[in-house]
């Protein structure tokens, strides 16, 4: 870590911490004052070090720990106390829920253009897929999260099936999470259904109803004789989950359906991983054997493993081979992983901007990813042990397959970072609380402002300038070891060293991209006012590049 | 000699395997003087396959039955699968290949065979000599001069006839500095660096020996470097060996300049990996990655043990260790190692990268090759003999060039809009160095291609490339002039595989590819529309 030594301000404004430093010695690459904005929401727990009478440099102070991958050293002198006040502001303040004060974000005034609690409409999202259908129907039953408190009001299920079977099958799911569908096939109609684990438990329990609603789901399509189904799990723990209750569909139960197993480990597993690899890149990036160090963290082969499962679904369902379902144990954190990462792969639609948004609004917000539960929004209890990275692990996905089809999507990889940031800021409501009921009781999207919000009012700045518009593309990422890379610009990005070199070279090297990306679409234009008789009137020229924009990008 | 008699049958029925993603060809299979022939019969594609013997780095047969396989793995490394029917005729086109492809003789090689159509002989080989370098230089500064001592090649062999020098130092006493430096290097220009006034000088290890002897004139040599550049300039040799083996090259009659004989000049040790071991890293690297069975959670650790990555990295912080010299502490930087004609040279070669915006177009880079590595005298011939697949023990191959091309794909990586050339250049580079239809690379110095008449006898690789159709391949479509210094980053995770190249003929082909086309038409849009007709876009109703 870096050494700066200078007095210690700060100030709480908004939503965020500003740490000033005064230099007593300036060193020579800063050039004034520094100052830190570190978000409050972010700070994942604040220790004081050291007592009045440590002695030594840098023994006192406080020591603050956050969600994305950095720590914050404060060395103070004892004189004065100052610490103890210090300490008790910023943990007031960054743990409100301990303190019975609101989250940050109910407090946000801010105003934008655009109103991001728009963008996601599930009818219309559906309605986009064609549905309803002859084979699906859209159901209100959980209108009042009678069904499942974890699952949104609206779900899409078999036409065949009734609403009392869909109660019936609720029993036999674990938390009520029934099979639904996620997403349908345009042309061959197979679908993407997702659920929780079958209350299978020690003794092999079945349910007729639930045995019958899979074999609806299959018949929805006629030409499929076994429905696929993904247990995310590794088999072992599939088995290990039948003594709390839990389990997996049998054969001999499900006589019309193939189970495959996935391997993808559970949220403690991938916590673990992810504080290996802050161990190899804070404060120091391990220099000597960086690539064996990085292996041993297993973090990208557990992206390989995510990504595997998730073109595995894919392929099932672009083929038309069978029609597929897919949960782990609760069916919120891998089964979110592979459906949205499946339909990122098969839907060009969820490649845009809004269409990302919609896919994180769907397949993660609204079917209750423990967002609050992961991350520990405003909560001062560091060590909970169902935090875990998961929706960063799927963001990572994502970051690996724009990096291997690099004119596929319409965002940079700034829009993923901005999207992170905002996971753990608690500036917007987006991520807060664990689903749609807990939500809706505490008026998120009235009393917060919308992530998409600030997204969708600077779209320019999350534009990727290579963005090539393709319909009915699947994109197949090559998930293994020798294709996958370690996320630098965003794990690696508060390493002091990296951080020095300026101007910061990523940053640069966007706005170079985009410079010329508007460079191209005024030459284009330009030759095109120049070709164009009934352009080329010099009165209409001047207001004509603005306009031009979103044909010319379409055109990409 | 004829190649027929090491030619030992005319013809097989065969079909070659190409790797996962092609299509396998099968038809008559033809070894001719300097090339592998397949032709596909009448009812498949007309194209005819073809294969420089050259390039054939190993090979290997199999038979069983009425049949033979001979796998072909080449220096740009792929690897084919043939396979013939018969086992005579196996046998024999195995023997045939493996005599072919091993010639030594230069003037029988390809390229004095080579006569395509559009291109002349002797073009392109005026492009880049040293005295258009030194005109550049001459413009900026008049305290060098272009010497003409070498011109029978008598100071020094590998050196080209005309080298740039310090204005105050005449022939005699270049001819005295040669003859204190191994192969008779002695100090020259490589490189001006105008914005600070500084210079790049390359050379070879002096010949101090067990004696520590001293020679006047070399070490005036550097003082008037010093004198030249600006008032109190200062200036540091940067000795690509470790201090310790510095010190025992004086066992065998070479060293390093005494700190006392060469006032005004610090002397800083680098060492970077050259010669054997760098051919076993390469080695053990194209292995690891043409080993699709290994369990693929232990990659990285096998990446990490080829230390391949550590190479690129020394080389890469050593070169801007002389850039920062020049742009940052003013100072003159002579780089030498012990021959100088290898790491000397990639270290020289890449400082220029980071320093010169001229070096990152692409006729600055092809002129920076031939000034730095052609005419240099880099010993192609020996070091490229062989690439990864020789079953051979090595004896002089080494993957030095290889390296340069992979530091500056990282460059490139890192500054993705500021060469004008793309991953497409260096991949031919790379493939043209170790076996080419082309005479660029051919031979070890300027005098063995005199020698070999090179220059009138074979087309330049750079009229080559420089043909119109293959521009699309080898730009960068995104490139844009960028005045400043390129500094890289070579923190570990900033320095990647090159996929690109070692990675290249095991698995698919790259979206990246697609994506590239897709780039270039983004960047080659307005051509489009300059035609009369109407594009998609001018056709759309307007909002």
């Amino acid at each position: 870590m870096s050494l700066l030594r200078g007095l210690l301000g700060m100030e709480l404004i908004g939503i965020s911490v500003r740490l000033f430093l005064d230099f007593q010695e300036k060193p020579a690459s800063l050039d004034s004052a520094l100052i830190l904005d570190v978000p409050l929401g972010v700070i994942s727990r604040i220790e004081k070090m050291g007592g009045a009478t440590s002695r030594g440099e840098n023994s006192y102070g406080l020591d603050i720990t956050c969600k994305d991958m950095r720590n914050l050293r404060f060395a103070l002198k004892q004189e004065g106390h100052s610490r103890r006040d210090m300490f008790e502001i910023l943990t007031r303040y960054a743990f409100p829920l301990a303190h019975s004060l609101p989250i940050f974000a109910f407090l946000n005034e801010e105003k934008f253009d655009v109103d991001g609690w728009m963008v996601y409409n599930p009818v219309e999202e559906y309605r986009r897929q064609g549905l309803p259908n002859h084979h699906w129907r859209i159901t209100f039953i959980n209108k009042c999260y009678e069904l499942c408190d974890t699952y949104p009001a609206l779900l899409v299920v078999p036409y065949r099936a009734s609403d009392d079977d869909l109660r019936r099958v609720a029993t036999f799911r674990s938390r009520n999470r029934i099979p639904v569908l996620s997403w349908i096939h345009p042309e061959n109609k197979t679908v993407i259904v997702r659920c929780s684990q079958p209350l299978v438990g020690m003794s092999g329990k079945r349910n007729k109803d639930d045995e019958k609603y899979l074999d609806v789901i299959r018949e929805t399509n006629r030409q499929i004789n076994k429905l696929t189904i993904y247990d995310a799990r590794p088999n072992v723990n599939a088995v290990a989950n039948k003594a709390t209750g839990g389990g997996y569909e049998s054969d001999d139960a499900y006589h019309n359906a193939e189970l495959f197993f996935l391997d993808i480990h559970n949220i403690h597993v991938m916590r673990e991983s992810l504080k290996k690899v802050k161990d190899i890149v804070y404060p120091n990036v391990e220099e000597s054997h960086w690539l064996s160090s990085l292996e041993s963290t297993h973090w990208l082969e557990h992206i390989k493993l995510v990504l595997t499962g998730a073109i595995q679904v894919a392929d099932r369902v672009s083929s038309g081979k069978s029609s597929v379902v897919v949960h782990c144990s609760d069916g919120w954190d891998r089964t979110a992983q592979l459906t949205s990462l499946a339909m990122l792969m098969l839907d060009s639609y969820y490649r845009s901007i809004e269409g990302f948004e919609i896919l994180v609004q769907k397949e993660w917000i609204s079917f209750g990813h423990k967002f609050a539960s992961r991350i520990g929004h405003g909560d001062k209890n560091h060590a909970d042990a169902d935090r875990s990275p998961i929706f960063l692990q799927f963001i990572d996905c994502v970051w690996q397959m724009s990096k291997q089809f690099p004119t596929a999507f319409e965002f940079n990889e700034r829009f993923l970072i901005v999207i992170l940031d905002h996971l753990y800021s608690c500036r917007f409501g987006t991520f807060l609380y664990n689903c749609e009921s807990a939500r809706e009781k505490q008026k998120v999207t009235e009393r917060t402002v919308s992530l998409w919000s600030l997204i969708n009012s600077n779209k320019d700045k999350f534009k990727n300038p290579f963005y090539t518009k393709e319909i009915n593309r699947v994109l197949y990422p090559v998930a293994s070891m020798r294709h996958l890379e370690l996320w630098v610009n965003y794990y690696i990005r508060w390493n002091p060293r990296i951080k020095q070199q300026q101007p910061n070279p990523v940053e640069q090297r966007y706005m170079e991209l985009l410079a010329l990306r508007d460079e191209y679409i005024k030459r284009l234009e330009e030759l095109q006012l120049a070709n164009s008789p009934k352009l080329s009137d010099p009165s209409t020229s001047p207001s004509s590049p603005s306009q031009m924009v979103p044909h010319v990008q379409t055109h990409f | 000699m004829e190649f027929s008699e090491l030619i030992r049958t005319g013809q097989a029925q065969a079909e070659l395997l190409r790797g996962p993603e092609m299509p396998p060809l099968r038809g008559t299979l033809c070894v001719t003087g300097h090339h592998l022939l397949l032709s596909p019969g009448p009812q498949a594609t007309p194209d005819l396959w073809l294969l420089l013997l050259r390039s054939v780095d190993s090979i290997e047969k199999r038979v069983a039955g009425d049949a033979g396989t001979i796998t072909l793995r080449c220096k740009d490394l792929r690897v084919l699968q043939l396979d013939i029917e018969g086992v005579e005729a196996t046998l024999d086109i195995a023997r045939s290949i493996e005599a072919l492809s091993s010639l030594e003789s230069v003037i029988t090689s390809f390229p004095f065979f080579y006569r395509p159509k559009g291109l002349r002989l002797g073009e392109s080989w005026h492009f880049h000599p040293p005295e258009r370098y030194y005109k550049r230089v001459a413009r900026e500064t008049r305290a060098w001069r272009l010497s003409e001592a070498n011109e029978d090649f008598s100071l020094c062999p590998s050196y080209p006839r005309a080298v740039i020098v310090p204005r105050t130092v005449d022939d005699d006493a270049l001819a005295r500095s040669a003859r204190f430096r191994q192969g008779g290097r002695f100090p020259v220009l490589s490189y001006y660096h105008a914005p600070s006034g500084t210079v790049l000088l390359r050379s070879s290890q002096p010949l101090t020996g067990p004696q520590k002897r001293r020679c006047a004139e070399d070490e005036e040599l550097l003082q008037a470097v010093l004198a030249g550049a600006r008032p109190g300039a200062r200036g540091f040799i940067v000795d690509t060996r470790s201090a310790q083996a510095a010190k025992q090259a004086r066992m065998t009659g070479g060293g390093t300049e005494a700190k006392s004989a060469y006032p005004g000049w610090k002397r800083l040790h680098r060492p970077l990996e050259r010669g054997r071991p760098l051919q076993e890293s390469f080695v053990h690297l194209v292995e690891a990655c043409g080993d699709l069975e290994q369990s693929m959670d232990r990659w990285l650790s096998r990446l990490d043990g080829c230390h391949w990555l550590s190479h690129v990295k020394a080389a890469l912080s050593t070169a801007c260790l002389a850039a920062q010299g020049m742009e940052w502490e003013g100072a003159c930087i002579l780089v030498h190692g012990a021959e100088g004609t290898d790491s000397t040279l990639l270290v020289t070669s890449l400082a220029q990268l980071i320093l010169d915006p001229l070096s990152r177009t692409m006729a600055g880079f092809q002129e920076l090759i031939e000034r730095e590595w052609i005419q240099a005298g880099h010993p192609f011939q020996l070091r490229c003999a062989h690439s990864a697949f020789s079953h051979t023990r090595p004896k002089h191959e080494a993957p030095i060039f290889l390296l340069f091309l992979d530091c500056v794909w990282q460059l490139g990586r890192q500054f993705p809009l500021s060469l004008e050339f793309g991953e497409g250049m260096l991949l031919a580079l790379f493939d043209h160095s170790y076996a080419s239809p082309f005479g660029t690379f051919l031979c070890n110095s300027e005098k063995e291609r005199c020698l070999c008449e090179v220059r009138t006898r074979t087309h330049s690789l750079w009229s080559g490339l420089n043909q119109p159709k293959e521009q699309r391949k080898l730009r960068n479509p995104l490139y844009a002039p960028n005045p400043l210094a390129i500094w890289p980053s070579v923190e570990p995770q900033s320095l990647r595989l090159w996929q690109g190249l070692f990675l290249r003929w095991t698995h698919p082909p790259e979206p990246s590819e697609v994506a590239w086309e897709k780039v270039w038409q983004i960047a080659t849009d307005q051509e489009k529309t300059e035609g009369s007709q109407p594009t998609d876009s001018a056709s759309e109703p307007q909002p």
